[in-house]
C-alpha cells in the first residue's frame, strides 16, 4: 500500500490551501479553448485547467487531478468525464468534510 | 474463503452478482474474524487500511469494528495479467493498493474484461497480508458509472469512522465518561499495545475535549484502573 501521493479533495475555495500540492476536484466547463478549460467549482468559483486535453470530448462536469498552480489555476494530469448530471452540491460537502474533522481518512 | 457460509445475497444486495464456489480459495487458518457470525462490510479508504491497527488480517480492527470485507472505490492505475489471478493496483486519492481478483469461469473472466487502466471502479474484498504488504483479494470488482457513487462512497467512510467511534457509544445514555474512556482503552488492539493510546487519540476518537479527558483519566488513575506510560499515554490496568 502506498499512501505517498494523495490527491486531496478540494472545492475552489480551498484550493489556496493546497497550491503546490496534488488535488482533485470536480469542475462545470464553462469554455474550452487553447488557453485551457475554464469551469465553475462546486462552490461556484472560476477555475481555469491548463494542461494537454485529454483526447476524447469532455462532459459537463469532469474531474480533474493535478496540481494546483495557483488559487485558481490547476495544472491536469488526469480527466475523468463525469457526466452531465452530477451532484455538485454534495461532492461540495464531502471537499469540507475531507478537509474538516475528517482529514485524517484522507491524508 | 468461506466454505458455504457465505451469504451472498446479503452482501451483494443490489449488486447483481454472485461469486460462483470455484473461486473460494480453501483458508486453513479459516479464521478472519473471531466471531465468524459477524461479518462487517466497511466502506474505507486507503488511507485507513494503511493504518490498521493489526498486522494480521484474520483479527484486524478499526475504531472498535472487526474488518472482514470491505469496499473500496477508485481508479484503475496498472492491470497485470497472471491468469488466472489479475492484479489491479487501485488508486482512490488516499493512496494506492494492489488487488487480486481470481478468475476460473467465464462469468469472472467477462468481470474482469470490463475493467480497463484509467477507468473508477467499486471493489468489494478481503484484507490480506503477505510479508508485511497489505492488499485486497478482490471478489468482485465493477466500473463506476453514476459518477454520485464516488460522493457517496467517501461520504459513507466518513459516516461509518464516526458511528464507530461516537454514535455507537453515544447511544448509552447514562454512561459516563469515565466509563467510556475505561471501555476505550479496554479495546482488544489497546490492551494488546504496551506503549499505551496517546491522549489525543482518546480525545479524537471519543470527541472529548481535553479537560474533560484529563478528568476522567485521573479519576481513573486513581481508583488503579487505568496508568499512565509516560506524561500522555494511557493504558487499562485491566484486562476486559
Amino acid at each position: 500500500m502506498d499512501t505517498s501521493n494523495p490527491a486531496v479533495f478540494v472545492n475552489g475555495g480551498l484550493m489556496c490551501i493546497y497550491v503546490g500540492r496534488r488535488i482533485r476536484t470536480v469542475i462545470q466547463v464553462i469554455q474550452s479553448d487553447g488557453g485551457g478549460v475554464t469551469g465553475k467549482s462546486t462552490d461556484g468559483h472560476q477555475l481555469v485547467v491548463k494542461g494537454p486535453q485529454p483526447g476524447f470530448p469532455l462532459t459537463t462536469f469532469v474531474e480533474i487531478i493535478g496540481i494546483a498552480d495557483t488559487d485558481r489555476s490547476i495544472r491536469a494530469e488526469i480527466w475523468n468525464n463525469f457526466g452531465n448530471t452530477f451532484d455538485t452540491q454534495s461532492y461540495n460537502q464531502l471537499c469540507q468534510l475531507a478537509n474538516g474533522e475528517f482529514k485524517h481518512l484522507f491524508i | 474463503m468461506y466454505s458455504g457460509e457465505f451469504d451472498g445475497a446479503a452482501a451483494f444486495a443490489g449488486g447483481g452478482f454472485m461469486p460462483s464456489q470455484a473461486t473460494t480459495v480453501p483458508d486453513p487458518s479459516s479464521s478472519f474474524s473471531k466471531n465468524r457470525n459477524v461479518r462487517t462490510l466497511l466502506p474505507m479508504t486507503v488511507k485507513q487500511l494503511s493504518e490498521l491497527s493489526s498486522n494480521d488480517e484474520s483479527s484486524a480492527s478499526i475504531d472498535g469494528a472487526d474488518v472482514n470485507t470491505i469496499t473500496v472505490v477508485g481508479i484503475v492505475c496498472d492491470m497485470q495479467d497472471k491468469e488466472p489471478q489479475f492484479i489491479f493496483l487501485i488508486d482512490d486519492g488516499t493512496g494506492r493498493i494492489e488487488c487480486s481478483r481470481w478468475a476460473h469461469e467465464q462469468m469472472e473472466f467477462n468481470e474482469v474484461n470490463q475493467i480497463s487502466k484509467g477507468m473508477y471502479v467499486r471493489v468489494y474484498g478481503h484484507l490480506k497480508a503477505f510479508q508485511d504488504k497489505r492488499s485486497l483479494n478482490a471478489y468482485s470488482l465493477r466500473p463506476i458509472i453514476d459518477f454520485n457513487e464516488i460522493t457517496s462512497h467517501f461520504v459513507e467512510c466518513i459516516y461509518v469512522q464516526l458511528y464507530n467511534t461516537r454514535l455507537r457509544y453515544s447511544f448509552d445514555e447514562g454512561k459516563s465518561i469515565d466509563q467510556m474512556v475505561l471501555d476505550f482503552l479496554r479495546r482488544p488492539e489497546f490492551l494488546a499495545n504496551n506503549n499505551g493510546v496517546h491522549r489525543n487519540v482518546i480525545s479524537q476518537q471519543l470527541n472529548l475535549p481535553m479537560d474533560k479527558l484529563m478528568e476522567a483519566l485521573e479519576s481513573l488513575n486513581e481508583n488503579s484502573l487505568v496508568y499512565s506510560i509516560d506524561e500522555f499515554h494511557y493504558k487499562s490496568a485491566v484486562n476486559a
